[in-house]
């Protein structure tokens, strides 16, 4: 099998917590690194992952320029190649594929089993990871991915408790990881199609969730108003937090009474819960946020950084003030890694 | 002070402009955005009379500079590249149109009579505004805490965010590379500049906030007040399921 | 080499919690009275649900098997703890017996048997269909956000010529699952002590937007769309393209003659705008759609006379 210098490496410590962060751009990338990640994760700028946006992800060249600034600095570099290629024409998913692998790459995050197929069939010393778009929730589906093409790592679809991990890392032969910190579904991943429902662009296909392209912000009196396509996701009022208008997170109206029916605007952040997602098996951390700004993704990992290390220590985890900012209507959860949450 | 007569008419002027120029893809949202009482905002009414005979060549030559520097943000931009993008640094009393195409990029102070050829608006303190475009702060994060506001198309600011975030700008370091012996001076005291307006600024939203958050807080419970009310008679009295259109007809 | 299927109706299973006693005599109507070729029996929504059909699984079973209907057995779409993975484990044991699996994890547990791969498994292309087809899956019901242009590259694929391949035509469509129950929370429940508050809407719930338009529809854990999908007037071009496999999805309108207005359809013995204006007479108070289609938004409506 083929190991990177820097995977093997940032595996010396057996039982810790990998920390794993978005890279937008490569600018974001080096304020990754620089702020202390063990990996990070990217993509192409094409429909072939599930952070599609404009002005954001990597070109060829760019990666390459990434995985020598990462890899001279002890990181790993994951590329996410996790949407599924329309019928017909698989091509640029599988060239997205010979690409990483022929650039080095630690890791290719994949969702799709014709694209598993592919990747083990062409490059079996490519590293694979499962991306969350594969909502692999339990046992016997991770089995199904590891046995059938090797992969070696899932991560976890944001639907299962702590009680759940542990009991789910005793029964599986691969490393799980877990997301920590940033913008959180409320449904399944990979299996949500209210955004092409409601916009005709869809996380499974183009690679975008409630797309910029179809949000609007109006002002009605003292009132601002989030649009998706021709609904009304939510209004703020002045003095309220504001949030974009992902259609999940948005207040509804069942049976007379409006609420975040779904979900709120809010963060997840795990970082009260560190020492148990270490408890229960957890290999490794995932920030949310390709589409944030480098100083997001500066913030969030220096202090899960700092957090981990004090982990490792043994000493109880730091005050993380400055998070707030960061996270969106300026609000957190744990989300359901407590059971509560359901 | 907040009564001193240049103020009120400087914000009255900038208000009114605003709403003036509301009839394009870009509406009237600095009306809801109040300027941080800043040094930016005080430094802004002695920037009022220049003309823009004087910050045009000016204007020019920052462009240029960043032009020259970032090339990739233009590759980023893609097909947004020829948008025309209003930035508008709520606390000056003068906005810009910005158009981020690779081979001729263009920063102008926007008239009144351009407002409408922008397909994208962006507002926010000058201080933000730069913190953003040298990528100290989240945009995101701006955004969800009001301080940044975006009209008109989304997507085209979105790009635009990515873009600009993409490369590491540092405007002062950017306008200055080519200024030869005299840079490295010139960069300290600009620097200077920028950290004691930021440290001036912040001690005068404090005493702004002293003096008008008492009498915020009451206006917005009376307006939550009056919009609870509004929105829960306007709920009761439209039925709760009514017969959407049969067909949401779409021309192919 | 096997040919594709001629086409025919299928009835999905029912994805709301309807009363036991009213959905066994809504499958014994089935039995007796529909033109359907297919019929999936069995709770996918909700683990929670399951119990409640239980005793009456057999019987309707028995009943669709003497009226001549190929009988499937769905399974759960959101497998999440190591018991429900045994509950699928004991579901599957009868070797007699065929599934779909909602979840790829049961599609592993059945591997080497026929079984139907469910529309909550993602199978968009050729690659992933030809895989599953070789570990025993026999129809693939495909996801619902595919348009006609992307189901057509499909069927023009050699890779999926000898598999039968499905897409759901009528009802509301399944749009996303979730550990969190909305019924639950809209009634200010938690999931453990739902009270089975989403048996009160035997359509499921329309939610709203803060401006009242109605938006989605809430089952369960379940969201699915506010509108009914319909695709009456595609049927011709959904044929072509190679599907064989027709699916509606149970609602609580008259679903033996939603069957027959689909049918004819097939079988080219009613005009398209007829079908369409009793289809419209049957739902009632309810919009149609059928955007995803024409490779649009899902909610929209796209009159086929416009193309």
């Amino acid at each position: 099998m083929a190991v990177t210098g820097a995977r093997a490496k940032s595996k010396a410590i057996a039982g810790d917590l990998e920390l794993i962060c978005p890279a937008g751009t490569p600018a974001a990338l080096r304020a990754a690194v620089d702020a202390g990640a063990e990996a990070v994760y990217l993509g192409f700028r094409d429909e072939t992952n599930a952070r599609n946006f404009p002005g954001l992800n990597f070109s060829p060249e760019e990666l390459a320029t990434g995985l020598e600034y990462a890899h001279a600095r002890n990181c790993m570099v994951f590329v996410a190649i996790n949407t599924f290629p329309r019928a017909g024409a698989p091509e640029a998913w599988h060239r997205a594929i010979d690409c990483a692998a022929d650039l080095g790459v630690d890791a290719v995050i994949l969702a799709d089993i014709g694209v598993l197929d592919y990747a083990a069939r062409q490059h079996p010393d490519l590293r694979l990871h499962l991306s969350v778009q594969a909502s692999a929730s339990n046992a016997e589906a991770i089995r199904f991915y590891h046995e059938e093409f090797g992969v070696r790592r899932v991560v976890l679809p944001r639907v299962l408790t702590v009680e759940d991990i542990a009991e789910l890392n005793s029964r599986i032969p691969v490393e799980t990881e877990v997301f920590a910190f940033g913008g959180m579904c409320p449904m399944a991943e990979g299996r949500c199609l209210l955004s092409s429902y409601v916009t005709g662009k869809s996380p499974n296909i183009t690679g975008v969730c409630s797309p910029a392209s179809h949000v609007r912000y109006e002002e009605r009196g003292s009132e601002l108003v989030s649009r998706l396509g021709d609904f009304t996701i939510n209004i703020f009022q002045q003095s309220d937090a504001a949030g974009y208008p992902t259609l999940c997170k948005g207040r509804f109206v069942a049976d007379g009474r409006a609420s975040y029916l779904f979900e709120a605007p809010t963060s997840l952040n795990v970082l009260p819960l560190l020492p148990e997602l270490m408890a229960a098996g957890v290999s490794a951390l995932k920030i949310e946020g390709r589409q944030r700004g480098r100083a997001y993704t500066a913030q969030v990992v220096a202090a899960f950084r700092a957090a981990i290390d004090a982990c490792r220590r043994g000493e109880s985890i730091p005050e993380m003030p400055q998070l707030a900012d960061v996270t969106e209507g300026q609000r957190e959860t744990s989300g359901a890694y407590r059971r509560a949450w359901r | 002070m907040l009564n001193s007569p240049t103020m009120t008419d400087f914000l009255n002027e900038t208000l009114d402009s605003s709403e003036q120029g509301g009839r394009g893809a870009v509406g009237a949202g600095r009306r809801s955005m109040v300027p941080p009482f800043s040094p930016v905002l005080l430094g802004g009414l002695l920037l009022a009379p220049v003309p823009d005979l004087l910050l045009r060549p000016l204007l020019r030559a920052v462009m240029a500079a960043v032009a020259k520097q970032h090339q990739g943000m233009f590759e980023r931009l893609g097909s947004y590249a020829d948008t025309v993008f209003l930035v508008d640094p709520i606390d000056l009393p003068i906005r810009f149109l910005l158009q981020a195409n690779a081979k001729q990029p263009k920063l102008t102070i926007a008239r009144e009579a351009d407002a409408p050829q922008a397909t994208a608006a962006i507002r926010g303190s000058l201080l933000a505004l730069i913190d953003l475009l040298e990528g100290r702060v989240d945009g995101d994060a701006l955004f969800f805490s009001r301080r940044l506001l975006i009209e008109g198309d989304t997507e085209a600011v979105v790009a635009l965010r990515n873009a600009v975030d993409g490369e590491e700008i540092h405007i002062i370091d950017d306008i200055l590379v080519r200024a030869g012996p005299l840079a490295r001076p010139a960069r300290r005291a600009a620097k200077h500049l920028l950290r004691l307006t930021r440290r001036a600024g912040a001690d005068m939203a404090m005493l702004q906030n002293a003096l008008l958050q008492p009498a915020m807080e009451r206006i917005e419970a009376q307006t939550a007040a009056v919009d609870h009310l509004r929105q829960s008679m306007s709920r009761g009295s439209s039925p709760r399921r009514r017969r959407a259109p049969r067909t949401l007809a779409v021309q192919e | 080499m096997m040919a594709r299927p001629a086409p025919g109706l299928t009835l999905g299973p029912t994805l709301f919690h309807w009363d036991a006693e009213r959905w066994r005599d809504f499958y014994f109507r089935i039995a007796d009275e529909a033109d359907i070729e297919t019929v999936y029996l069995g709770e996918v929504v909700c683990a929670k649900r399951r119990p409640f059909i239980l005793p009456h699984l057999a019987k309707v079973h028995e009943r669709l098997k003497k009226a001549d209907k190929d009988v499937v057995l769905s399974t759960l779409a959101l497998i999440m703890t190591a018991d429900e993975l045994d509950e699928i484990r004991q579901t599957i044991a009868d070797p007699d017996l065929i599934f779909e699996a909602n979840d790829i994890s049961t599609a592993s547990l059945l591997a080497e048997r026929r079984h139907v791969i469910g529309p909550f498994v993602n199978a968009y292309n050729e690659g992933t269909i030809n895989y599953l087809a070789k570990r025993g899956a026999y129809r693939v019901s495909l996801p619902a956000e595919l348009s006609l242009d992307m189901l057509e590259a499909l069927g023009q694929t050699d890779a999926v010529k000898d598999i039968s391949l499905e897409v759901q035509v009528f009802g509301r469509l399944p749009l996303a699952i979730s550990a969190r129950c909305y019924h639950a929370r809209a009634h200010d429940l938690h999931k453990d002590g739902c009270q089975f508050v989403c048996g009160n809407d035997p359509d499921g719930l329309t939610i709203e937007t803060l401006d009242d338009e109605p938006f989605l529809a809430i089952n369960g854990t379940q969201t699915m769309s506010d509108t009914y999908c319909s695709l009456l007037a595609e049927l011709p071009a959904l044929m072509a393209a190679g599907i064989d496999k027709f699916r509606l999805w149970p609602h609580s309108c008259d679903m033996v003659q939603v069957a027959v207005l689909f049918k004819d359809v097939l079988n080219d013995t009613i005009a398209v705008e007829e079908a369409e204006a009793r289809l419209d007479e049957i739902v009632g108070d309810v919009p149609l759609a059928n955007g995803y289609l024409h490779g649009r938004e899902g909610r929209l409506w796209v009159e086929a006379a416009a193309e």
